[in-house]
């Protein structure tokens, strides 16, 4: 088992918004920013559109890790999109802490401008999720 | 508020007039039928049942009286007499836009912890109308015990609705206005009304710690695999749902094509993970389910008297549902004019609850 945490690569799923973070990260990588090749970015184009769902859905298919990422609140291209999504992640990650599935998400406010933020937060996060280890919804019939 | 003292025979008459006097167009309140208790829809008084106040505060937990009157959306008026958390499950739904607040008029009445209506109609003879908690403990002792969500429930005297109707010693009750639709509707019963105060502070805190240790007593699901544990027997009938007051969409994605996949879909859903438990999304569907009432459960255990597996869903539902009521400040039912948590924002919040 630790042989396998040791050679293993967290599959991470980013839920990125349009205006802000999808930006940043793209900023990360035109400035040639080094951050570990985990995630997988889904673009939304708030983080209002993102269901709650996903999250769970994704958790239970076995990502390692869930990313979310929005415009700073107060900054949200749609004005308040962003301040609905944070009450809905608030729930949904108090809910998942019932349960010891909090540690595999993490939101975090990026912007445009935030390239280095961004490679950061991806940064911290691989290595987070490599200490956690696998997912162990991954190999189970669900 | 405003309201009068009656003799428990008396409520009966005041439903009467209700109807008579056009307050409401029409009553779900409840009756007896044979040892038990159901609700009923009434449009002519004079099939309200002597008495009636045998069959208002008979304890005893069938259907979430807020599912019947949920849809209401039409000017004719109804009223329900029920107990406070079906009153409060009604409220949630006024505030969802799944009832008009001007045509339902909510009528609490106290409950001192109700029995499923199995229990209650096998010991009705012992149990009785009208129970109080010397009484549930002494039942307790014989091996009839209340339903779980009731031993929990902090908020079991009636102060919510438009009305109130409390026990006061003396085989009395209290009828009260608390809004001023409830007001209008019991001055037009010709009732003599007036500014009365009854402190009950002291009972409501007693109630509130009893259920607080109970509830410390519950086996607490503190991971996934207790979790999938807890499930092993859901057979994903989904009566959770349907039985659920606040559980409202007219399409649950559970019975969509993505939520409920058949024939290809499950085929490539079994290729994808090389095997798939069938009936599918059990998990997703209970943690979902868990997402979309953790604002709104008010706690009312229909979710586990529907179980046909016999799931203590009390366990599940209203526990992880008062953890994020927590973070909100949030308590479901109390008051119609306040918003939903997930409708409304403050600019500065939740911070340390996001990563």
């Amino acid at each position: 088992m630790e042989e396998a945490k040791e050679g293993f690569e967290p599959k991470i799923i980013g839920f990125t918004c349009n205006w802000c973070t999808y930006a940043g990260a793209d900023l990360a990588g035109t400035s040639r920013k080094k951050y570990p090749p985990n995630v997988r970015i889904i673009r939304l184009m708030c983080s209002g559109r993102l269901d709650p769902m996903f999250v769970l859905k994704v958790l239970l298919n076995g990502a390692d890790g869930v990313f979310i990422g929005g415009c700073h609140p107060g900054e949200c291209h749609y004005i308040k999109g962003n301040f609905y999504a944070r009450r809905r992640i608030a729930a949904l990650r108090t809910i998942l802490k019932q349960f010891g599935l909090d540690n595999r998400v993490r939101s975090e406010w990026i912007s445009a401008s935030e390239g280095d933020k961004f490679a950061r937060v991806m940064k911290e996060m691989a290595e987070d999720i490599k200490k956690l280890g696998p997912n162990p919804m991954r190999d189970k019939i669900l | 508020m405003k309201g009068t003292e009656l003799k428990q025979e008396d409520l009966e008459g005041l439903f009467k007039r209700l109807l008579e006097k056009k307050a409401v167009d029409c009553l779900v309140l409840p009756h007896k039928v044979g040892n038990n208790v159901a609700y009923m829809l009434v449009k002519d008084g004079d099939k309200i049942e002597s008495p009636a106040a045998s069959a208002i505060f008979a304890p005893s937990f069938g259907v979430n009286a807020a599912n019947i009157v949920k849809g209401w959306t039409i000017p004719e008026r109804v009223g329900i007499v029920a107990k406070p958390c079906e009153i409060r499950a009604a409220i949630e739904l006024m505030k969802l836009k799944q009832m008009d607040k001007d045509s339902v008029l909510l009528i609490s009445a106290d409950c001192s912890g109700a029995f499923t209506n199995q229990d209650y109609a096998d010991h009705a003879g012992e149990i009785g109308d009208w129970v109080d908690s010397g009484k549930i403990n002494e039942l307790k002792d014989k091996g009839i015990a209340i339903r779980e969500a009731c031993a929990i429930c902090e908020n079991r005297l009636a102060d919510v609705g438009d009305i109130i109707i409390e026990r006061v010693d003396g085989g009395k009750v209290l009828v009260a206005g608390i809004t001023d639709m409830g007001v209008e509707a019991l001055s037009s019963t010709e009732l003599s009304l007036e500014d009365k105060d009854v402190e009950r502070q002291a009972e409501k805190e007693k109630i509130a710690a009893d259920a607080k240790k109970e509830k410390e007593e519950l086996p607490k699901l503190s991971s996934v695999e207790e979790l999938e544990e807890f499930l092993r027997d859901c057979i994903g009938c989904k009566n959770c749902r349907d039985m659920c007051p606040v559980c409202y969409c007219k399409e649950c994605f559970f019975e969509q094509p993505l939520g409920k996949p058949v024939g290809g879909d499950l085929l490539n859903l079994a290729e994808l993970r090389s095997a798939i438990g069938v009936p599918t999304n059990q998990l997703l569907y209970h943690l979902t389910r868990i997402y979309h009432v953790c604002t709104t459960c008010v706690g009312c255990g229909a979710c586990e008297d529907a179980c046909p597996k016999n799931i203590p869903l009390t366990r599940l539902y209203p526990m992880i549902a008062e953890k994020v009521q927590e973070i909100f400040e949030y308590e479901p039912g109390k008051d119609v004019e306040e918003p939903l948590p997930f409708i409304t924002y403050e600019e500065e919040e939740l911070e340390e609850h996001l990563r």
